[in-house]
């Protein structure tokens, strides 16, 4: 084998070592927050916000200030105001929404034009990411915000998980549904800003929903659910980092990519494992379940 | 004092009265069924009770206490109309039902001992406790209502509120649902119910409310079935009865 030595050998560059602890903070960060957006249907919702990071990075090339921080106002701003309309609006909800994240992008793409001189040849790096070019500053800016979203996510999940999986009975038990749906936003959006830099903004929301949904199909729990796709995104997302320093291509792709390859791989064992228990044990219906209809009796 | 007091309670739905001028008081106790055709409005008033759509006018009192101002919503119970227990992510019975539980508990503050108890005395009360661990979503229709029903139970409620809990359910879980709700009303507990069919549930009943086209046209002795209904033999044909979920009244009457 001759790989691993070359392998072991990128573990040697700083860059690496940063671009692989961002990653694996987000990997594991990420789906914290996912598991809640899958819960309550609101899977894309980080794409949305993805494109509305747009804007904010435009304004932090624009200003001078610092992308992650102009970005993080923005989205953070433009969650609080989707879920108002969510909330308030019930017809024109939708096309509201639709509204802010085609705007957010046109607005992206006006302000770096506006800004051209400086730019242009570095909104890729945000689009697609570019772990292998942050400083170490940006590096524990990550871990922080992971740190607190993951604590909040695993403290509230109770509650959280009420509220996504039904609301209206939430509401009846007396809960703060209106504050926690806007805490899960804009967790949402603190997530996608720190993690443009691992994944990029366009595929973000990759890491929410992808390790969700793979590990999904072999969980009974809510809990298990979450903790395992903590592990799986921890985990895809490392295999990326390295693959990516491997052949040299923007990180946000080889782990998007190996997500959507555990995805199809799991999805394809979880119909064989269910194909092998039905012809195995026959298919009983639950128990404690008559019928409810009197068979005709038989006249012969 | 009533548990329930609802003073002349109008509900609209997009300028159109659904709900109008209802009046209704649950005593501590006492077992109210609330009945009607399709789009009658009890689903509607039950809903307002909830504080899940707001009146256009009227007041409701709950424990005392005008609705706007009621916080201790820990005494009430509330079995959603059915729309399954299942949802995007898999969740356990155990999981569904600890929801009812969370009124009790401060936010972030993790479940005591009393919490777990709750859980699984509602969970062997509805016949589930060796469904505990299950994912929701591989329950039967009938098994999922009685998750429902059991997440009620364990908030541990002074008042009872159930939309439509029977529909889809088969006879003898009717039966076994019966039993754990005349328990419930023994020990002191008001129940409010929205039903369009008379069976096991409505024979402990204290009182029926019936509602048409959104006004109050009979409030007192529960309906008797007559005819072939009074036979027990005789089986209801629901269209919507054992659907693949997401069914309800709820298109009869224009949206939730």
């Amino acid at each position: 084998m001759n790989t691993d030595p070359t392998i072991l050998q990128y573990f040697e560059f700083e860059f690496v070592q940063r671009a692989l602890i961002s990653a694996l903070v987000v990997g594991l960060c990420a789906p914290a927050v996912g598991v809640f957006l899958v819960q309550k249907r609101l899977a894309l919702i980080g794409d949305g916000l993805g494109h509305i990071a747009l804007t904010g990075v435009a304004i932090g090339f624009l200003t001078g200030a610092a992308p992650l921080w102009t970005t993080l106002a923005v989205t953070v701003a433009a969650s609080v105001v989707m879920e108002l309309l969510r909330s308030h609006s019930k017809t024109s909800g939708d096309v509201a929404l639709a509204m802010m994240f085609y705007g957010g992008i046109a607005g992206g793409v006006y302000l770096t034009g506006i800004a051209s001189d400086k730019g242009v040849a570095n909104l890729q790096q945000y689009l697609f990411g570019s772990l292998l070019t942050a400083s170490w500053n940006e590096v524990w800016t990550i871990v922080a915000g992971g740190a607190v979203v993951a604590a909040l996510m695993l403290v509230l999940r109770p509650w959280l998980t009420a509220i996504c999986a039904d609301e209206q009975y939430a509401r009846v038990s007396g809960l703060p549904v209106a504050a926690l749906n806007l805490l899960l936003l804009i967790t949402t959006a603190v997530t996608v800003s720190v993690s443009m830099r691992a994944v990029g903004l366009l595929l973000v929301s990759a890491l929410l929903v992808i390790p969700v949904v793979t590990v999904q199909q072999f969980t009974r729990s809510f809990k298990a659910t979450m903790f395992s796709a903590m592990g799986a995104g921890f985990l895809i997302a490392g295999a990326g980092v390295i693959a990516s320093a491997a052949k040299d291509v923007p990180p946000g792709s080889t782990i998007v990519l190996l997500g959507v390859a555990a995805f199809v791989a799991t999805a394809l064992a979880a119909a064989v494992v269910r194909r092998l228990r039905r012809t195995r044990r026959g298919h009983l219906p639950p128990e404690g379940e008559p019928l409810e209809v009197e068979l005709p009796a038989s006249s012969a | 004092m009533p548990v329930l007091n609802v003073l002349g309670a109008t509900v609209s739905y997009g300028g159109r009265a659904v709900v109008r001028g209802v009046d209704l008081a649950v005593a501590p106790g006492e077992a109210v069924a609330l009945m009607g055709a399709n789009g009658s409005g009890k689903s509607t008033l039950i809903k307002a009770v909830a504080g899940l759509v707001p009146l256009a006018g009227g007041t409701i009192e709950l424990f005392g206490a005008p609705q706007k101002r009621f916080r201790d919503w820990k005494r009430v119970g509330y079995v959603p109309q059915r729309t399954g227990a299942a949802s995007g992510v898999p969740s356990t019975a155990a999981e569904v039902v600890s929801q009812g539980r969370l009124a009790h508990r401060l936010l972030g503050m993790p479940a005591r001992r009393a919490d777990r108890d709750a859980v699984a005395r509602s969970l062997a009360e509805v016949g589930l406790e060796a469904h505990a661990h299950c994912s929701v979503d591989t329950l039967s229709g009938g098994q999922q209502q009685r998750v429902l029903i059991a997440r009620a139970l364990a908030t541990e409620p002074d008042l009872l509120i159930m939309d439509e809990p029977t529909v889809g359910v088969d006879a003898e879980t009717q039966a076994a649902l019966a039993a754990v709700v005349a328990d419930r009303i023994d020990a002191g507990c008001a129940v409010l119910l929205v039903t369009h069919e008379l069976g096991p549930l409505t024979d402990r009943l204290d009182r029926a409310v019936v509602l048409a086209d959104g006004r109050v046209v009979h409030d007192g002795a529960p309906p008797r079935p007559v005819g072939e209904h009074a036979d027990p033999a005789h089986q209801h044909a629901h269209p919507h009865a054992n659907g693949t979920g997401g069914e309800g009244t709820d298109d009869y009457w224009g949206g939730r």
